[in-house]
């Protein structure tokens, strides 16, 4: 009686067990599914109709996405904008992250939620005053000005990432270094930069590709000059050839993994969520 | 005498500051004030005063729709990002085999743009992708399951999108709780089913509170994935947007007076967010 009971138990234990990884697996399908669409998409040929997979591979649709989309121009539009977004927030990121990491400021906490603010209201909200303002500024459809757009919804998030890296650093070290007789600038550039150089390097990989994929802000300042990745994406999603679409997106969502795949390597995740939103 | 050097100390850290606040005010608050000022001059022109265009929004039965839309996306969408993420987080917390990869796909929705994941779903949901492939057979349907561009379709999209935020302030609360807590309930004779009813989901409760904030402020502001998924549907931010895009000339005004109200809900819910993250926990 006993035995049978036992018996029961672990089945039920085991079949909850399947249940679970079949519930998790289910999870990864449904969230991964769409890339893998894309993916196929973007090297499939004759795929109409219901079929699983596309019966011929081809390279046409990237040869296509270059010729006639004119992505490498594209390309190069987005990763100049990216370019200027990214130094922009940096050098306003470096001294404002440092006063917040390292110095006595009053209110630093209401300091801090006032500069993450533009990451918490959508950017819809604000892009019509940007664009109002660089229309009467002539800064629409300029490298420029796209780049400057983007540095609302980067600056504070290299700002974040730049600030607790500054506050990480360990002050005994310094002092260490101090005694044993290094100057200021020897232990500048021998122990402090070293030490936060990695923080700098993540803060510019992740505003670089904040920019990268930003699409509202563009969308209100982009001009036939100006046009970026995710803007030619947007509209190709409309002119409805799909398999150009799939072959663009490959290429627009290439930075995302390699961040993607960063965070989970270096950073702990949750520390991202409050700042991070990819809209 | 003796406060000069302080002053100087903070005479420098406001030199710091300065570019971030320049920042700040060049690129968000003063547009936000180009905004208020554009949404309170009369349509299509940048002089005289009126409130016109916010009676209208109040008028207009199409737009108290939006509202209405946005509300119930943000709000259902959450609520299932919630009732997905708390046993997500209870089953990967046991470390199961591949869970390293299963929290890497947590993350993917909110690093990825948005505009692919719209794509990809709109390909996956649609009438010849894998969805429909699947079911049809299984459901004894001829017709395709129409998901895209309806209300169902633009839940799953968002809750797709959004419900990393839930999930990953979900799991870290979760392994942050000391297991010794849940040993000394199961020691007490606390059944498993129990444990968790009565110590565990009140323990991540803060965690799971301030995901879903997050979750829901962001599906409040969604624009990639309704702009791409939605058709006919537009939620808040789309509505804007297509006051400019759509109309010629572009309706300035009124596109101003519909993100004035974004702005304003969207403020209310980040103090709301701020009281649920500083609620001492336990």
């Amino acid at each position: 009686m006993r035995n049978l009971a036992t018996v029961y138990w672990r089945a039920l234990v085991q079949r909850k067990r399947l249940l679970g990884t079949v519930f998790l697996w289910t999870f990864f399908l449904w969230i991964t599914t769409p890339f893998m669409i894309i993916m196929l998409k973007s090297v499939g040929r004759n795929w109409f109709g219901r079929k699983w997979l596309p019966p011929n591979l081809t390279l046409d649709w990237y040869r296509w996405a270059v010729t006639v989309a004119n992505i490498p121009r594209i390309l190069a539009n987005t990763l100049i904008i990216a370019a200027i977004a990214v130094t922009i927030s940096t050098l306003i990121a470096l001294p404002t992250g440092w006063a917040l990491g390292r110095r006595k400021v009053r209110g630093k906490e209401l300091l801090t939620s006032i500069i993450l603010l533009p990451r918490m209201i959508p950017p819809i909200a604000y892009a019509l005053g940007v664009a109002q303002i660089f229309y009467r500024l002539h800064l629409v459809d300029k490298y420029l000005g796209v780049g400057l757009a983007h540095v609302a919804i980067c600056a504070p998030y290299a700002t974040l990432v730049l600030s607790s890296t500054f506050q990480a650093l360990d002050d005994r070290v310094l002092e260490a270094s101090a005694v044993c007789g290094a100057n200021q600038l020897r232990t500048f550039f021998h122990v402090t930069l070293p030490m936060v150089l990695p923080g700098i390097l993540s803060s510019i990989i992740f505003t670089f590709t904040t920019s990268y994929n930003e699409l509202t802000l563009t969308l209100m300042t982009y001009g036939p000059h100006t046009i970026t990745l995710p803007v030619r994406t947007y509209l190709a999603v409309g002119e409805g050839y799909w398999e150009v679409t799939s072959a663009m997106s490959m290429i627009l969502v290439i930075p995302s993994f390699f961040v993607l795949f960063m965070i989970q390597r270096e950073i702990a995740p949750e520390k991202l969520v409050g700042g991070f939103k990819g809209v | 005498m003796s406060d000069a050097p302080s002053r100087r100390q903070n005479l420098i850290t406001l030199l710091l500051l300065s570019p971030g606040l320049a920042g700040f005010f060049g690129l968000f608050f003063y547009p936000m004030l180009v905004t208020l000022e554009r949404s309170l001059h009369p349509e299509g022109q940048t002089q005289g005063w009126t409130l016109e265009n916010y009676a209208v929004l109040f008028r207009d039965s199409d737009f108290s729709r939006v509202i209405l839309l946005t509300f119930f996306l943000a709000i259902s969408s959450t609520l299932l990002s919630i009732a997905l993420s708390v046993p997500l987080a209870l089953l990967l917390r046991r470390k199961p085999a591949g869970h390293r990869l299963l929290r890497m796909t947590v993350l993917v929705p909110i690093t990825v743009p948005g505009l692919i994941g719209a794509f990809g779903l709109l390909l996956f949901w649609g009438s010849r992708g894998w969805f429909n492939l699947s079911m049809m057979p299984l459901l004894g349907r001829t017709e395709p399951i129409q998901v895209n561009y309806t209300l169902v379709g633009l839940v799953i999209f968002y809750v797709w999108h959004y419900f990393s935020y839930t999930a990953t302030t979900t799991l870290s609360t979760l392994e942050g709780l000391d297991p010794a807590i849940e040993e000394a309930a199961t020691v007490a004779g606390a059944t498993p089913s129990q444990v968790l009813r009565h110590v565990v989901i009140p323990l991540i409760m803060p965690g799971i509170l301030s995901g879903s904030v997050l979750s829901f402020m962001a599906a409040f502001g969604a624009f990639s994935i309704p702009l791409v998924t939605g058709g006919s549907l537009r939620p808040l931010a789309v509505s804007i947007y297509k006051q400019i895009e759509v109309f010629t000339p572009a309706r300035w005004s009124a596109a101003s007076a519909m993100a004035a109200v974004m702005a304003t809900l969207q403020v209310i819910f980040l103090a709301i967010y701020m009281r649920v993250l500083r609620r001492p926990t336990a």
